[in-house]
């Protein structure tokens, strides 16, 4: 059969006609991108080309909108840093351990629309995806992590809501456990405004031998030596064609089934199998010191990765598509070849290595590990070849009856008139065996730094005024029963009905538990004392008051989480979730987001014991940007930057965990309590309003709280500790009891806790980001010091480790209050100026916390 | 020369490694063996060990695939030669779906591991729970622990309900006292309810051996408490406390965790 190769008409057109072309072919490109294109490749493209840069140029593989901004805010460099953002994950320095340098490999991405479309399934290839992103960097995956922002589950959308929630947490478990890696929790947050827009953010971690990183390009070699290009894992079919698009505009419900095809489907099962080949690949890659390129296959398939990591070492490349294994369709006839190289099929990576290897390596996937046995239709293959020319082509083996003349038909049969004979060799080192096969049919002839460049973009943006304000109210009468109520609402309750699904232990690396403390623990190389604790944070609400301090507050949450368990902040990475960036208010937010996340993560800095007066940032070392996290009658979700930050202890055996522990032990707390409850726990429960006072990060406070908290817990002087953050010091309180032992309560005294608004000394603390705060009357409400969220730590101390830490906190500069004592007694008791303010017994709070989260997805 | 323990990878099998750390922090020589590696090369172990995960995706029931595998009935070759045979997890539902435990009648399946369901909680759980020895003298796995003692082990499962329709099974299960590990309170009560029990297991079993001892099926993961930094310090009695003061200890928190004896148990019967 003679294929046609299909090409648009573009150049020479009116608009109307190609804006018409381009949607008869399924495209989301505008016309003046095709245009563009056309004009990029001197020639009008085909179907094929059409298709790789509708994905190429959408938002999702672009950063069209936001490249340049990312670039302005975010502080990526450090020393600590092997590996920025630009690949599948970056890459910190972890440890020394028996002789080698150990990394960190972490990863960070959203998976937000197809978990709204199809829960499961979009939750899971979530996971899937972001492992191997870690997988592709030469490491062993330890743990992964997910950040869920879900609808009002009582609302007007509750069904659907909690329809969406429990299939995504389903998702997650049912393929993180099978994948057999350990899920450190993260964190789930429910806002109306994510109704219909749930955000699912996924996480991975792993560990590689710095100098057995791998990188996703083809390696320098290749211009002296033959490299080949492998595929390997599930067979490609037509599932999650078009992904990248899908994710890159709103949601429109009358596009459901089109969305619903444009989901991949997971299969943590081959995954695992994959993962390790793998190794035995590495080993024997490792062994030989041989130089490879590997990447994983996500947006745009097999075209994307290709190419991209053909044009990552600066070569170019010649794909075979015949030799792609195909599940074809059931309802019979062939893949278009667009959707062959663009289809997201999941479970898939390719290799560049050098030809002389080949063999081996398809003999480990294909014999040792039996991939066509153990999964229908998978196994590896060599897919194509390297070249040197710079020029990524792909040709259909259909053309193998071939024109004379020893050259490549473009666009369908030259005599047509439409295709043009590439007769120019290819053969400039890389493809002799290419140059061999007479004439193939070329669908795809385009210098691969022309595909992998993208474009810019640069949208409008203005400055939405916070129409919020503060509420006058008098606080409810019993103040015990209300923080009953709060601790039972779907953002008060206890994660555990969510996290004891998620197999946290599985690896055996596992040393703190999702839930028992601020950030999970896990300790990567087995027989090494190094630690590294991980939370993921954000909250929602502060984006609706303030994007800056929105994202401020997602940096310096983190660092605190990880902090609480006596690691140093090493490294973050974030992922942005807006709105569409077409809209002028959605993409100010967005700019204000990056400045609050910059400025966190460079004024709080990191932590350098043996030279106090670095001030190097905690570099941003990966992550993502979803934009169009809104529904088609442009309801958007509000700012929610999410950031996770990895910290790294020297010794694990350090740890703290939350829970009370000793009775007769005192409570302190760090960080003073402002009139700061706008976004908070207490006015979402109370009044069911946002408020305008959103919390500060006064960043020097910030800083050497933090210093306080690590050197405190290095020398062992913490018996436990927990961040005050959603929920303020009384949910704090709370969380300590129910984490300790059964017997503990807490008694506290809150006089004397607050600080003077816009205060002198704290720094960082700008008056005008705020223009409505409540007049300061010389003190503050009892139930405001117990509700606001202002920032900072409780920390349980032996009595006889007290005065070392005062002195440590004298020497750090920061005011610890005394806040009372551990109580052998269940109850937490609260006082202010002399009169009991809160009373509530340990038992009746775990009750409501402990299930509060099943009234919510039941 | 230290037992050779052969850990058998099944596709899907996702614990296999940190099962051979355990191991070989016992003193064993574990080996990981890859399912379609020479199934002859088995009887050069000395003991087999089935670990968690997924075998075969957990396709028709979980670990019905893999017991039909020929590496499986070669390890029960094995056994019935009196090689000891442990299934954590996964590999507890292989043993059970190819009627090596608790193997009344040999080959029979007698029992099966069906999904969690309790008044409290169904469906997947990954917790810690305490866990009770009946006859561990009797036992490969468990001859080091003493009659009635009480250990913190973590379970993660969907499937782990130990269930029959025959009575004679449980009765011959109490009535011959076949070593078993049953959920318990932290003081040693042998638990119905949840939440510690934690699935609805019937006479509360969350491990059952066969008569001579050998072979035995466990739900929970020893190997995930093999050290006593795995222990959460919130786990309630003396392992809780332990782990609480070996904070910053970096000597004691390598130290064995609950789940060590299992191992120890082990290298003591092959000895």
């Amino acid at each position: 059969m003679d294929v046609e190769v299909e090409t648009l008409s573009i150049i020479g057109r009116a608009d109307d006609l190609v804006a018409e072309e381009l949607r008869g072919h399924g495209l989301r490109l505008t016309v003046a991108e095709a245009r563009h294109l056309a004009r990029l490749i001197g020639r009008n493209p085909t179907k094929v080309e059409a298709t790789i840069f509708d994905i190429m140029w959408s938002e999702h593989c672009s950063y069209k909108s936001s490249r340049h901004l990312l670039k302005e805010h975010l502080p990526t460099e450090a020393r600590n840093v092997v590996l920025g953002p630009g690949e599948d994950a970056g890459i910190i320095k972890l440890c020394e351990h028996e002789g080698e340098s150990f990394c960190l490999v972490v990863a960070h991405e959203s998976h937000n629309h197809p978990s709204q479309v199809m829960p499961f399934e979009g939750a899971a290839t979530g996971i899937g995806g972001i492992v191997r992103d870690v997988y592709c960097m030469g490491a062993d995956v330890c743990a992964v992590m997910d950040a869920l922002r879900f609808g009002d589950p009582h609302g007007p959308h509750k069904n659907k809501v909690r329809e969406v929630a429990s299939g995504v947490v389903s998702g997650i478990w049912q393929y993180g456990n099978a994948l057999g890696v350990a899920n450190m929790g993260g964190d789930v947050c429910f806002d109306a405004c994510y109704d219909e827009n749930c955000l699912v953010n996924v996480i991975a971690m792993g560990v590689v031998k710095e100098r057995e990183i791998v990188r996703s390009r083809v390696p320098a070699a290749a211009a002296r030596e033959r490299y080949e290009l492998i595929l390997f894992g599930k067979p490609t079919d037509a599932s999650g064609f078009g992904g990248a698009a899908f994710a890159s505009d709103v949601l429109d419900s009358d596009e459901l089934s089109e969305s619903k095809a444009a989901v991949q489907v997971p299969d943590p099962f081959l995954k695992r199998i994959l993962a390790e080949a793998n190794k035995k690949m590495l080993e024997l890659v490792h062994s030989r010191g041989l130089e490879i390129g590997f990447k994983d296959l996500g947006a745009g398939g097999i075209a994307c990765a290709t190419s991209e990591i053909a044009a990552a070492g600066g070569f170019g490349a010649l794909i075979d598509l015949s030799k792609v294994p195909v599940e074809t369709p059931k309802a019979g006839g062939e893949l278009p070849p667009e959707v062959v190289v663009c289809s997201e099929t999941q479970e898939r990576f390719v290799l560049a290595v050098p030809s002389s290897v080949t063999g081996e390596i398809l003999h480990i996937y294909n014999e040792e590990y039996e991939l066509p046995h153990i999964y229908h239709g998978a196994r590896a293959v060599a897919i194509g070849s390297v070249t040197t020319d710079g020029v990524y082509r792909i040709v259909t083996g259909a053309g193998r009856e071939a024109a004379s003349g020893g050259g490549f038909v473009l666009g369908g049969a030259a005599s047509a008139g439409r295709g043009r004979v590439v007769s120019e060799g290819l053969g400039q080192g890389g493809s002799r065996d290419a140059q061999a096969t007479a004439a193939q049919r070329l669908l795809c002839d385009v210098k691969a730094d022309v595909i992998t460049s993208g474009i810019t973009i640069r949208r409008e943006s203005r400055v939405a005024e916070c129409q919020e304000c503060e509420p006058r109210f008098a606080p409810p009468k019993d103040l015990g029963e209300f923080l009953l109520e709060l601790l039972g609402s779907p953002n008060g309750a206890s994660r555990w009905p969510i996290f004891s699904f998620y197999d946290c232990e599985v690896g055996g690396r596992t040393v703190i538990r999702p839930g028992d403390a601020d950030a999970g623990v896990f300790a990567p190389l087995p027989g090494s004392p190094v630690g590294v604790a991980v939370s993921v944070d954000g909250a929602p609400a502060y984006g609706k008051i303030s994007q800056y301090w929105a994202g401020a507050h997602a940096v310096a949450e983190s660092m605190r989480n990880v902090a609480c368990v006596g690691a140093t902040p090493r490294a973050l990475s974030d992922c942005l979730n807006f709105g569409s960036p077409e809209d002028p208010d959605v993409f100010h937010g967005f700019e204000e987001t990056l400045r609050g996340v910059g400025d966190a993560a460079r004024r709080i800095c990191q932590v350098d014991r043996t030279d106090p007066s670095s001030a190097e940032p905690v570099p941003i070392v990966t992550g993502n940007v979803s934009f169009y996290n809104q529904t088609a009658t442009g309801k958007a979700v509000a700012a929610s930057p999410i950031v996770a930050c990895y910290g790294v202890m020297e010794d694990y055996s350090k740890a703290v965990t939350m829970g009370l522990k000793r009775p007769g032990s005192l409570l302190f707390l760090i960080g003073r309590r402002y009139d700061e409850l706008g976004g908070s726990l207490y006015y979402e429960r109370l009044l069911g309003c946002v408020g305008r006072n959103v919390p500060l990060v006064r960043f020097g406070v910030e800083r050497s709280a933090i210093r306080l908290v690590l050197g405190a817990i290095d020398r062992g002087l913490l018996e436990a500790c927990h961040d005050v953050s959603s929920g303020g010091v009384a949910v704090t309180l709370s969380e300590m009891c129910m984490a300790g032992r059964d017997s503990c309560g807490a008694g506290v005294d809150l006089t004397g806790v607050a600080g003077i608004p816009n205060g002198a000394g704290s720094d960082g603390d700008s008056g005008a980001a705020r223009s409505a705060g409540v007049a300061w009357t010389g003190g503050l409400r009892y139930d405001r010091k117990l509700f606001s969220e202002s920032p900072g730590f409780v920390v349980e101390v032996a009595s006889q480790n007290v005065n070392d830490l005062s002195k440590l906190a004298a020497e750090t500069g920061v005011k610890l209050f005394r806040l009372g004592a551990v109580l052998n007694e269940p109850v937490l008791r609260a006082r202010d100026n002399g009169k009991t303010v809160l009373e509530a017994t340990v038992g009746d709070i775990r009750k409501v916390w402990s299930r509060g989260l099943e009234h919510a997805l039941a | 020369m230290k037992p050779r323990v052969a850990v058998i990878q099944f596709p899907g099998v996702n614990c296999e490694y940190e099962t051979q750390r355990a191991l070989n922090a016992a003193g064993l020589d574990a080996e990981v063996f890859r399912w379609n590696l020479d199934v002859g090369r088995l009887s050069s172990f000395d003991a087999f060990l089935l670990p968690g995960g997924f075998s075969y995706q957990d396709r028709v029931r979980a670990g019905a695939i893999a017991a039909k595998d020929s590496v499986v009935q070669e390890v029960a070759l094995q056994a019935d030669r009196g090689k000891p045979v442990l299934g954590i997890c996964n590999g507890a539902q292989v043993l059970v779906e190819a009627g090596m435990v608790p193997g009344l009648s040999p080959g029979r399946v007698e029992m099966a591991l069906g999904p969690n369901r309790t008044d409290g909680r169904s469906g997947y759980l990954c917790e810690w729970v305490f866990l009770k020895a009946v006859e561990p003298g009797r036992a490969a796995f468990t001859c080091a622990m003493r009659e009635g003692q009480v250990v913190p082990l973590p379970i993660a499962h969907a499937e782990g309900r130990f269930v029959t329709r025959s009575p004679g099974t449980l009765e011959a299960l109490e009535k011959e006292r076949l070593p078993r590990l049953l959920y318990c309170s932290q003081s040693g009560e042998v638990a119905t309810a949840y939440p510690s029990n934690p699935n609805g297991s019937v006479l509360s079993a969350a491990a059952v051996s066969n008569r001579k001892g050998n072979v035995m099926a466990m739900m929970p993961h020893p190997e995930r408490a093999a050290w006593l930094s795995q222990v959460p310090d919130r786990i309630t009695g003396a392992w809780g406390q332990a782990r609480l003061e070996a904070r910053g200890d970096r000597t004691r928190m390598s130290q064995p965790g609950p789940g060590r004896v299992v191992f120890e148990s082990l290298l003591q019967y092959l000895k």
